[in-house]
């Protein structure tokens, strides 16, 4: 703590990995001054300082708290390709990356935000009565399925966090929005029933690994099984109001 | 240092200050005067609930970082364990900070969360359980920026103490 009076700059929060990247998370984790961290939930046991290693930064960029001083549209292209990064990694799980369950470090829920609305306007756009209680019915089913499906893998002793657990099940939502999506072109029935009902195999396939990976071998069946009935009953939904 | 500022001083950014009312002042006029144009629920959830979810944007990333030089976010260690990362401006860039700007910042996120209190209140009492879905999501966004900012302040202000001591 002691450098805090002879650096005056000292910037209290720790930025972690070198924020002056518009991704961050390919960006390996060293920050170019000590600060000292301020974790919050956590049992963070890990010493706060280490030594500050020669970062270039570019000009007009603030060195003690990056994304303090950044200009407004860095912050909109950051958060933008941040939900194109996550989108790419939940539907394409590589099946040979060791550790799926943290591959959505970085969360957000601005995807799964955007998606359930679009799931739900697309629902209520092919619905020819009960528009407006079709839209609600989505929308509560979507949110509330989601919370209630990650409150079932934390009981089941899980280890995800509430907020990672969430955006997850939102963005596995896509390749759903995609069925509904082709349902609004009213094409010949089977057809469309297919579609969706690949499109749900997309989705659950997606979840699948992230899931399974939070909760012991014991109880995947367990944690699994809500999730793929949350997905059936939305592709139903999809394919009765189409 | 400029601790002496002129009585009847101005904004310092009002461009970020009207911004940062702007999306709120329009959320909630659209969903209170909405009833009379609109007859589509669709149309109100989603046009009322984008609007939120910007505000949320806007005062999360802009209006927080220039009109009081806090940020928080939440981040996911190696461990896999959730941390909330707190980020605030030097000692003298804050102490430089436009005191009606952070008056007009913190008023405003704590009428809004008010505003949409009461209007939950009204659509409870009128048994639409359609709206008070709408009003639950906007008051958990505001309620969501009021926590985060105000976790960051004090935690800046107990470092600086701790600091000073």
């Amino acid at each position: 703590m002691e450098n805090n009076f002879e650096n005056p700059f000292h910037g209290a929060g720790q930025v972690g990995q070198a924020v002056l990247e518009p991704t961050r998370r390919s960006s390996p984790r060293t920050p170019p001054f000590p600060y000292s961290s301020l974790p919050f939930a956590s049992s963070n046991a890990k010493s706060p300082t280490p030594s500050p290693s020669p970062v270039v930064i570019p000009p007009g960029h603030n060195i003690v708290a990056p994304t303090l001083t950044e200009p407004v549209w860095e912050t909109v292209q950051r958060d933008l390709s941040r939900i194109l990064s996550n989108l790419k990694l939940v539907l394409f799980p590589n099946p040979h990356r060791e550790d799926p369950g943290k591959a959505l470090r970085d969360w957000d829920l601005w995807g799964p935000f955007f998606f359930v609305i679009f799931l739900g306007l697309t629902l209520s756009w092919s619905a020819s009565i009960k528009k407006s209680e079709i839209f609600a019915v989505s929308f509560a089913l979507l949110g509330i399925g989601a919370i209630v499906l990650t409150l079932n893998v934390l009981l089941l002793g899980g280890k995800i966090i509430f907020f990672q657990s969430l955006s997850l099940l939102g963005y596995c939502l896509f390749p759903l929005d995609i069925g509904a999506l082709i349902c609004l072109f009213k094409g010949h029935f089977i057809a469309r029933m297919i579609a969706v009902f690949v499109t749900m195999f997309w989705s659950s396939w997606a979840a699948y690994p992230f899931i399974s990976s939070a909760v012991t071998q014991k109880r995947k069946a367990l944690a699994l099984y809500p999730l793929l009935l949350m997905y059936v009953s939305v592709a139903f939904l999809i394919i009765a109001t189409s | 240092m400029d601790q002496n500022q002129p009585a009847g001083e101005n904004y310092a950014n009002p461009k970020t200050c009207f911004f940062h009312v702007l999306f709120k002042a329009a959320a909630l006029a659209f969903y209170i005067l909405s009833a009379l144009f609109f007859d589509s629920f669709v149309i109100i959830f989603v046009v009322t609930v984008v609007l939120a979810a910007l505000d949320f944007w806007v005062v999360k990333n802009v209006s927080g970082r220039i009109l009081v030089g806090l940020r928080w976010w939440n981040e996911i260690n190696e461990q896999g364990e959730s941390v909330w990362k707190f980020e605030c401006l030097d000692q003298e860039s804050l102490a430089r900070m436009n005191k009606k700007d952070s008056w007009l910042f913190w008023w405003t996120i704590y009428l809004n969360a008010v505003a949409w209190i009461f209007l939950g209140i009204f659509s409870i009492i009128r048994f639409e359980p359609d709206y008070v879905l709408v009003v639950g999501v906007c008051l958990s966004l505001s309620i969501a920026n009021i926590v985060g900012f105000t976790r960051c302040r004090k935690v800046m202000l107990a470092k600086w103490l701790d600091v000073l001591i």
